[in-house]
């Protein structure tokens, strides 16, 4: 703990505190103001009025978590502040052996529940997928909407101002690059959504989760649309996950450890009413780690179904599965 | 010092963590509070994250009746997960640590490793 530090700290403590003396002053001259004294309204009660209350508010919440932040970081120890956030109250001195209960029967792992409330058709468990493309279209959507709508509402002025004789060539010179980026943003989004009509959804539905190393689970994954597959392979992976601070930004890094093929289909031909239906078995290696989420790191497991098809680009979906630890381990938390 | 009782690095998820600490070369009236934690540390490319499973903060009264002439010992059964891991872009780390605040604002700290689980690489 450095000059420097001890500094800093107390310069951001301060800082907030100031933030917050300023929230809650400015909020009790603006209500003593308004609602004691009528002579004086500086505000009528509008829009105006809550807009200022909110400001001051927002000034005095985020003074207070800040310096409270500040102060903890100072005067507690890593494991103290992980603790209090557990148990949200400063724990009392114990004297016992086992002061702190275990949070949960499986603490660090991922919630099973999420992905055993859909049942499947043929097997226990259809699992939820991950499908990145699918936010990026609907994201797409919306921007495609938004830009148009507004477009329009400009184009509609502009062509008001021309019928009465007067040529508003300003905004018809901002109109020109508008509607470019209009046209090719709802072309894009139009030819993201026809693909993914065109493929087809994919499902898949497993025997049993939470998985256990070194069991095997029976696996049936349903390709659905109407077109001509060239190859179709699942893989089970293990990905680890980071996420870390690069000066101001906020990155995360993924890398695959794990990565085995268990099933795979040649040339097919998928149509309305006929999907591909592939059925395999797998396992899950007897020495694997388990998966596992912190706040900033993550160990993930999922079946990753790749394919390949005519006329369409390559598509890749994710359906994340959890694993619990191994042989021993597992007995435990069947009997938790 | 800490010493864990036994002296086995490895042990298994459920296993019970025995060990045992003490203060020496300081003046046992200076020590405002102890505090003896069981934790996990994530270490590599990303944000280090904590989780504490045992926690025990020693100050005042329950301070006071202490003998440091003799070795404080703690038990504490072992949580399923998560295991020791050393894969490639982070790593989870057992240990015990205690740390003793002093009355001058003097904080030290040791700490001891061990693994939890078989596991230390990445599948």
């Amino acid at each position: 703990m450095s000059g420097w530090w001890f500094i800093g700290s107390l310069g951001e403590a301060l800082f907030f505190a100031i933030v917050f003396l300023i929230g809650v002053f400015l909020s009790a001259i603006l209500i003593s103001w308004q609602l004691m004294s009528q002579s004086t309204q500086p505000l009528k009660v509008g829009y105006g009025f809550w807009l200022f209350l909110g400001v001051c508010l927002s000034f005095a919440v985020l003074g207070i978590v800040g310096f409270w932040y500040r102060v903890l970081k100072v005067v507690t120890s890593d494991e103290h502040r992980e603790v209090i956030g557990k148990r949200g109250i400063i724990p009392e001195p114990l004297s016992g052996s086992h002061p702190m209960k275990k949070p949960t029967p499986v603490p660090s792992i991922p919630d099973v529940r999420r992905f055993t409330d859909s049942p499947g058709a043929r097997l226990a468990y259809r699992l939820p997928s991950q499908i990145p493309e699918n936010g990026a279209l609907v994201a797409l959507g919306i921007f495609a909407m938004a830009w148009s709508a507004m477009i329009a509402v400009f184009v509609v002025m502009a062509a008001d101002a021309y019928l009465r004789s007067s040529v508003p060539w300003q905004l018809v010179f901002l109109l020109i690059p508008g509607i470019y980026v209009a046209i090719r943003s709802a072309r894009l989004f139009f030819r993201s959504f026809i693909r993914t009509l065109g493929i087809g959804s994919t499902t898949v539905e497993i025997e049993d989760l939470p998985l256990i190393p070194g069991r095997e689970y029976r696996l049936e994954v349903v390709q659905y649309g109407r077109l001509v597959i060239k190859k179709i392979a699942v893989r089970l992976e293990c990905q680890e996950e980071s996420t870390y601070h690069f000066g101001t930004d906020l990155r995360t890094e993924r890398q695959t450890v794990f990565s085995q093929e268990i099933a795979s289909h040649g040339r097919d031909r998928i149509d309305w009413g006929y999907p591909l239906r592939l059925e395999c078995s797998f396992c899950v290696p007897e020495d694997a780690m388990h998966s596992f989420q912190s706040k900033h790191n993550a160990i993930h497991w999922k079946i990753v179904v790749d394919g390949e098809a005519n006329r369409w680009p390559s598509y890749s979906r994710s359906f994340p599965v959890v694993v619990y630890p191994s042989s021993r381990s597992s007995q435990a938390i069947v009997a938790s | 010092m800490i010493r864990l009782i036994g002296l086995q690095p490895t042990y298994m998820p459920g296993q019970t963590i025995e060990f045992e600490y003490r203060v020496a070369n300081i003046d046992r009236g200076s020590i405002v509070a102890v505090e003896c934690s069981v934790c996990w540390v994530t270490e590599g490319k990303g944000t280090e994250d904590l989780g504490v499973h045992f926690f025990q903060r020693l100050a005042g009264d329950s301070l006071a009746a202490i003998d440091w002439s003799i070795a404080q010992k703690i038990a504490c059964p072992l949580p399923i997960s998560p295991v020791s891991y050393e894969g490639k872009l982070l790593k989870i780390s057992w240990c015990v640590r205690v740390r003793f605040f002093l009355g001058d604002g003097t904080e030290l700290m040791a700490q001891q490793p061990f693994y939890l689980g078989m596991l230390t690489r990445e599948v």
